[in-house]
């Protein structure tokens, strides 16, 4: 890289650490002397004393564990229902009603009645997390799969593609990049859903942390809670990235897109 | 390789298609045969059914009317004996296998082993001018390379019949040049024999330099209008080709069956 193009990079970097430090010294002024929103340092001193906490640390772990169970299993759901109603007309107008409706449902309403279902405990928090990741990535999958060219489509066909074998070696790497982007969407869906299904449940976890602190009145606490799940997005949306670079390196130099 | 008792390996006879129950017709009564071997160009103005014309020859759709022949049976479906290029290679190219792998694809059933297969498929690679592009991605190539795998990809299984729809059309014009002489050269020299090549066209010149025979379609229906015999000797070379009397005279020919059709009065058709 050039010189004139590493200063323009610096100088980017610094103007994104900048507006960051004047964000969290706007919050540090406006919430001083505030009961009801704690400052930034008490905030951050908060989560930097609660961290090492074991209680915290299986809080986080058990978290991480539902939210990697619901992601699996409604990911694998959706690229599983997607590939099928994105390969088969048939299939597509059979379910395309039911997918409809039940993805026009909002998550958060199943709760009360998966856990009459199911519960209260991980069985019905992971099926909360699985509901809310399986749609983004099924209706990519159908929309990735719908995107093929009529030309891959044809030399396919003209290369004895079987219907089976499209699937997985036409329709299931064309629709690659799309499934990434609802995957995307997902682990974000799923962190939400993680913290709501918590918030129901009983026992442990991050959402319960915060209920915790909240029935505490310790605001600081809660505060702080919101803190480290907004630090675990961050951390899950980079590691995603960087999943998606390797498994689409064919996609992103195809297309000249970059990932930030 | 089994061409019908009389050496054709395409006959195609009465043969019509019609989208739709109603509908105009894309192509009606056409009729005509491919001998084993030769280099057939189809031209036509837009909307002359030709890209409807290769569907069905390789059964990618059936007719309404007639039939297809290879070999004596009836094309209802893709046969594997036919392989075929299209117009648009960024798009029949699959972007997520490398070069060699896109060149490998149609291997996959072929009984070689794993390194086989690449032996078999890099071999072709280096026949088309791709030496040390084995391992490219698609999009790293120029255009005409693109074209260059895709052909590549068609000739690896040695197909009996080769197709190709207005396969130089979105490449430049120097670049449109090389790949007609590619083309020469993969019909020329397939296992000591030439390949069988129906190649679509609108573009007169690029008929005359490559065919043997050229067949002049009129549109609305489209339909054979008229058949020209190119007898230029072979191999043949760019300039010398292209600035012998002969050549002329055939592009001429062309031209007049094209002009002829195109004064009379007539319906516009549904394209391909």
């Amino acid at each position: 890289m050039s010189r004139a193009g590493r200063r323009r990079r610096l100088a980017r970097t610094l103007l994104g650490v900048a507006v960051f430090a004047a964000a969290l010294l706007a919050w540090e002024v406006a919430a001083e002397g505030s009961f009801q929103v704690p400052t930034a340092s008490e905030v951050a001193d908060r989560a930097w004393q609660d961290w090492p906490s074991a209680e915290f640390r299986s809080d986080v772990t058990e978290s991480l564990k539902r939210l990697a169970a619901g992601f699996v299993l409604g990911a694998g759901l959706g690229v599983a229902a997607g590939l099928l109603m994105g390969s088969s007309h048939a299939l597509r107008r059979a379910l395309d009603p039911l997918v409809e409706l039940t993805r026009a449902t909002p998550p958060i309403a199943l709760v009360p009645a998966l856990v009459v279902l199911l519960d209260y405990g991980d069985s019905m928090q992971i099926a909360v997390i699985a509901f809310g990741v399986c749609f983004p990535v099924l209706v990519n999958t159908v929309d990735g799969i719908r995107a093929v060219s009529p030309e891959a489509r044809d030399t396919a066909s003209m290369l004895q593609v079987g219907r089976v074998e499209r699937i997985f070696r036409i329709n299931l790497p064309a629709a690659l990049p799309s499934i990434f982007a609802g995957l995307r969407i997902a682990v974000s869906v799923g962190l939400v859903m993680v913290v709501i299904s918590e918030f129901a449940g009983t026992g442990d976890g991050l959402g319960r942390y915060i209920v915790e602190k909240q029935g505490q009145v310790d605001v600081t606490g809660v505060w702080a809670g919101i803190l480290f799940l907004g630090l675990l997005g961050l951390v899950l949306n980079r590691l995603f990235l960087l999943v998606e670079r390797r498994a689409l390196a064919w996609h992103h130099g195809a297309t000249g897109e970059r990932l930030s | 390789m089994s061409a019908s008792p009389d050496g054709h390996v395409l006959q195609v006879s009465g043969l019509g298609k019609r989208y739709g129950a109603s509908g105009p017709a894309a192509l009606a009564g056409v009729n005509f045969e491919v001998p084993e071997g030769e280099l057939l160009a189809i031209v036509g103005p837009s909307g002359c059914g030709k890209s409807t014309l290769l569907r069905l020859l390789c059964g990618l759709t059936a007719p309404t009317e007639g039939t297809v022949l290879l070999d004596g049976r009836p094309v209802t479906r893709p046969p594997r004996e036919i392989a075929i290029v299209f117009q648009d290679y960024s798009r029949s190219l699959f972007p997520w296998l490398t070069v060699v792998r896109n060149v490998m694809f149609p291997l996959r059933r072929s009984g070689l082993s794993r390194s086989g297969k690449r032996a078999h498929a890099e071999a072709v690679l280096r026949e088309m001018g791709l030496e040390g592009k084995a391992d490219s991605y698609p999009w790293q190539l120029s255009g005409g390379m693109q074209q260059r795998v895709a052909i590549a990809r068609a000739m690896v299984s040695h197909p009996e019949v080769l197709l190709l729809d207005e396969p130089f059309a979105s490449v430049d014009a120097l670049t449109r040049a090389e790949l007609q002489d590619v083309l020469l050269q993969v019909h020329a020299t397939r296992e000591g024999r030439p390949a069988t090549v129906v190649h679509v066209t609108h573009d007169i010149d690029e008929a005359t330099y490559l065919a043997d025979r050229v067949l002049v379609f009129g549109t609305a229906p489209g339909r054979v209008v008229g058949e020209v015999d190119v007898e230029l000797e072979r191999p043949r070379t760019q300039p010398e080709t292209r600035s012998a009397p002969r050549f002329l005279e055939v592009r001429n020919e062309i031209q007049a069956l094209i002009s002829a059709r195109e004064r009379l009065p007539s319906t516009p058709s549904a394209g391909r």
